[in-house]
């Protein structure tokens, strides 16, 4: 793991209005995570870990304060230089894949690789490596609804790989897992991030988090605790 | 002149008309059902119809399917012909039996119809010797400038009388189809409107169905312009495939409103035809819907940040 | 946004459908009221012919009508002839419809302005005419007019003009729109077309005496008294009002025909659009639906939920829908009354208030009904499995 921060966010807010109230769902957030590193942010349901995910993945921008990714402000972006950092480098998984129920697995994985105007036969040979790394080699023409819930996280990771990015953001991935499923997956992080893929994991599951190197404990739209994980007892 | 109370045509003038020279001039050309209507013989005559026998003896007369097929009358036949109804009348033989011409105007009157030579109707009703138009054939090198010049030429001497070109009768007796022309333009514009609805609100129904997808996959990077033209280009899809299956349908359907109009009205005439034309138009109109149809869907989908789609 | 386009399409389809019910039902209602404005029941013409159908007429028309007057069911006769004249005034020349009559009997128009003419001779001198008269040759009341009939083409010339003075501007039932017709006593016109016209007429309307306490007894004795003129003079044909409307709407029977097919079509629209929007609704809320199915709420009561969606959607649709198709209706009738031969007071699309309540309750039954599967299906669904998938994470 390097010490060169990849990620940075500088005291941001995040307010939503939600009829006539509103909601702080976060309070002047800071922290940085450098490149290599497997993170997990933890807390219970309205603690702002995913309002913070989504600031870190430029699919939100802050009410005030900055976020950096590779040295670069990305809190003001516009929505289509956004969406090109996040198809070049950023991955993002979901707690419900959120998958193009017409589309085979392979044709899933290559639609982001289309978008960055990667030819045909390149698409093929990477979706196919990429599904075969996350255990699918044999199911690439499987639509989503013929794969098991594991099976189609497994191909939004791939998914999320597809253009080779910087940080994978996963949020919640394994709420729509079984307890088996949902280690394979945490697994699967912890594989890509030996290899070196900066990895950010949100949570709400204090165990779960510990599968991660450091996890970073919110609450109320604060962080609370950002300490290295203690691997559980086995 | 027509006379007012119900749809009619004048049997006196259908009659002799179709005397002179044996050529019905109507040319239903503007409401594009161009033909060149003439009436069929096809009963096969025992004897040919002569003119200007004496009129001591029988006379022939030519009648029409309706009359054979609903009386039982054939060929050879001897009926009794008269002007005034209750009186005893001559006797005439049946020479010939005609099937009409496709002529909208007649479609839907179940009146008979029999033709005589003119002389012989004239006698009938004491008409001396008059009648109520002629027909001229004018020499195909003529032209339609000899024809304009003939018109102006007759037109000048003329007293009591009119010569018309017989696309301006055509025109003129139309009416009837121009009418249910421009109500079957009203109603196919309604259609129309209709349809352009419907199928907006079936595609923004469906694109909807479909924002959480979108919504990951903008978030995965896929740009707007990238959503806007699938969804677009879906729509153009979904509607070609759809227009070119109606116009199948809409082809089986004309066989079907044929078969049964021309045996209801017992005419040869075409009611509903399905042209290359008009299967193009459909076609071209269903893809311009369908691609504005999916461009506003899309317009409404990529204006909304993914998070918001996804429900957060 | 999607549930506007939802009621504007289900608007759309009910405006059709009224559409398509005046249609079916309006002729034969108009028609029906046009031969009935003037209290004639039967219509006695030449043998085999429409009244006005062909330019046929019948003699012995003063026998005729004095046998028919000496029926002691039979009220009132108003004998008629009509024919084609020339007409003149100043440098305006115009073919006319001429049509004689009684003009105390007479059924075929109502004066507008000025009066209706008089005389009891064979001599025309005055005469009533219809708006399109007055604007063909730019005459108003008052005017004096040259009608002329008959022309000898030996001689070259026309038939002997007679100078006539407009007394007055009518409204004609049963003339077809955009014909000048013009009207005088009946004797006048069967002396002004000579030997055409002596002693003949075109029609004759006759009105059966009207027992007030009985449809049914009324309506047998206006048949009877048809029948026994048939029997009883062979060159006419008596037609009733009935069998008058019958013959016209099997000469219209298309627009009726495309009318039900249409009308069907509004339907199966209106169908398509409430399942496919109540559907798309019931998936968007499976959780909110599953919640309700464990908190208590019993399968029938979330069916009732979803389809009261149904019945409200076709609820709005209709309610505008019923503007819409009432001003479209006017539009195509409008069209429609061109149609040349016909009445120009005959309309094809007729409010009927009966037959549009009954077809847009089936149309509202139609799209209630019509969210009644994907509301079967919600009803059914495994309340445990729905709270799992849709829970909000």
């Amino acid at each position: 793991m390097s010490a060169t921060p990849l990620l940075e966010a500088f005291e941001v807010t995040r307010r939503y209005r939600t009829g006539e109230n509103d909601v702080h769902a976060l309070r002047g957030v800071s922290l940085t995570i450098n490149r290599g590193e497997f993170v997990a942010i933890v807390g219970a349901s309205g603690s702002g870990k995913s309002t913070l995910l989504h600031l870190l993945g430029a699919v939100d921008t802050p009410d005030s304060g900055r976020v950096v990714f590779e040295g670069r402000d990305i809190s003001t972006l516009t929505d289509a230089d956004a969406t090109r950092l996040r198809l070049l480098r950023v991955g993002l998984v979901f707690q419900r894949f959120y998958l193009m129920p017409t589309l085979s697995a392979l044709e899933n994985v290559s639609l982001p690789m289309a978008e960055a105007g990667l030819g045909k036969v390149d698409r093929r040979a990477r979706a196919t490596a990429l599904l075969s790394f996350v255990g699918l080699g044999e199911r690439t023409s499987h639509r989503p609804t013929q794969l098991s819930g594991g099976e189609q996280q497994r191909v939004a990771v791939a998914r999320a790989l597809a253009n080779e990015p910087a940080l994978l953001l996963a949020d919640e991935p394994t709420g729509e897992l079984d307890a088996a499923t949902g280690a394979a997956l945490i697994a699967l992080l912890q594989q890509l991030n030996a290899d070196g893929l900066t990895c950010v994991l949100v949570t709400h599951d204090a165990a779960l988090a510990r599968s991660a190197r450091r996890v970073i404990t919110m609450r109320d739209g604060r962080i609370v605790s950002d300490e290295p994980s203690t691997p559980l007892v086995a | 002149m027509s006379r007012p109370g119900f749809p009619k045509v004048s049997l006196r003038r259908a009659v002799v008309a179709s005397l002179i020279g044996g050529v019905l001039l109507l040319s239903v050309s503007s409401v594009g059902h161009a033909q060149r209507l003439r009436d069929t013989v096809i009963g096969t005559p025992t004897a040919p119809l002569v003119p200007g026998r004496a009129a001591s003896a029988i006379r022939e007369l030519a009648i029409d399917e309706r009359i054979a097929s609903d009386y039982g009358v054939s060929v050879g036949d001897t009926l009794r012909l008269s002007a005034e109804a209750g009186t005893v009348g001559e006797p005439v033989i049946v020479g010939a039996v005609v099937r009409r011409a496709a002529d909208p105007s007649e479609v839907a009157r179940s009146e008979f119809r029999v033709r005589l030579h003119l002389d012989h109707l004239q006698r009938l009703i004491d008409s001396d010797d008059r009648v109520d138009r002629f027909a001229v054939a004018v020499r195909p090198e003529a032209g339609a400038a000899g024809v304009d010049s003939l018109l102006a030429r007759i037109n000048h001497v003329a007293f009591g009388f009119r010569a018309h070109a017989s696309a301006d009768v055509a025109v003129e007796s139309s009416r009837t189809f121009q009418v249910v022309d421009r109500f079957h333009r009203a109603i196919g514009g309604i259609t129309i409107v209709a349809s352009a609805i419907f199928l907006l609100c079936i595609l923004l129904l469906k694109v909807e169905e479909r924002r959480r997808a979108i919504a990951a996959l903008r978030l995965a990077g896929l740009s707007r312009r990238t959503v806007a033209l699938s969804v677009i280009a879906e729509a153009a899809v979904v509607a070609v495939v759809g227009s070119v299956i109606g116009a199948g349908l809409g082809w089986v359907v004309t066989l079907a409103v044929n078969a049964y109009y021309q045996r209801v009205f017992r005419t040869p005439l075409t009611f509903a035809m399905l042209t290359p034309r008009i299967a193009l138009f459909a076609v071209t109109l269903s893809l311009v819907l369908g691609i504005g149809a999916g461009a506003l869907a899309a317009w409404r989908l990529v204006r909304t940040r993914p998070l918001v789609l996804l429900g957060r | 946004m999607r549930t506007l386009l939802a009621v504007l399409g289900l608007a759309i389809a009910a405006a059709l459908l009224i559409d398509m019910v005046m249609l079916a039902t309006g002729m034969r209602a108009s028609f029906r009221s046009l031969l009935t404005s003037r209290g004639y029941e039967l219509r006695v013409t030449p043998r085999g012919t429409l009244p006005f159908d062909t330019e046929a007429t019948v003699g012995s028309a003063s026998a005729l009508v004095a046998s028919l007057r000496a029926h002691p069911d039979i009220e009132r006769v108003s004998p008629s002839l009509g024919s084609t004249v020339q007409v003149q005034r100043v440098d305006r020349a115009r073919s006319a419809f001429v049509l004689g009559t009684q003009p105390d009997l007479q059924g075929e128009y109502t004066v507008i302005n000025g009066r209706a003419p008089l005389g009891t001779d064979t001599l025309l001198r005055e005469v009533i005419v219809n708006a399109v008269f007055l604007t063909a040759l730019d005459a108003t009341l008052g005017d004096t007019i040259t009608i002329t009939t008959g022309r000898s083409a030996q001689l070259r010339i026309a038939g002997t003009p007679t100078r006539v003075v407009i007394v007055g501007e009518g409204r004609f039932l049963y003339v077809p729109p955009g014909l000048p017709a013009l009207s005088a006593p009946l004797a006048a016109v069967q002396g002004f077309l000579g030997d055409a016209g002596r002693d003949r007429i075109s029609l004759a309307m006759a009105s059966v005496r009207a027992d007030t306490t009985s449809a049914t007894a009324n309506a047998a004795r206006t048949e009877a008294v048809r029948v026994w003129i048939e029997q009883t003079h062979a060159r006419v044909t008596a037609i009733s009002t009935e069998t008058a409307i019958v013959q016209v709407e099997e000469r219209l029977a298309y627009f009726r025909q495309l009318a039900f097919i249409l009308g069907a079509l509004s339907l199966v629209i209106g169908v398509l659009l409430v399942t496919t929007l109540v559907s798309l609704s019931v998936n968007e809320r499976l959780g909110e639906l599953a919640v309700l199915r464990a908190i208590g709420v019993p399968r029938s009561g979330v069916l009732q939920q979803i389809m009261l969606e149904g019945f409200m959607l076709g609820m709005a649709g209709i309610i505008i829908g019923l503007g819409l198709g009432l001003v479209t209706a006017q539009w195509l009738n409008a069209i429609l009354r061109d149609f040349p031969g016909l009445p120009a007071d005959l309309d094809f699309f007729v409010w009927s208030a009966e037959a549009a309540w009954k077809s847009l309750a089936m149309l509202l039954v139609a799209s209630t009904v019509a969210g009644a599967l994907p509301a079967w299906r919600a009803s059914q669904m495994r309340v445990a499995q729905a709270l799992r998938e849709e829970a909000i994470g």
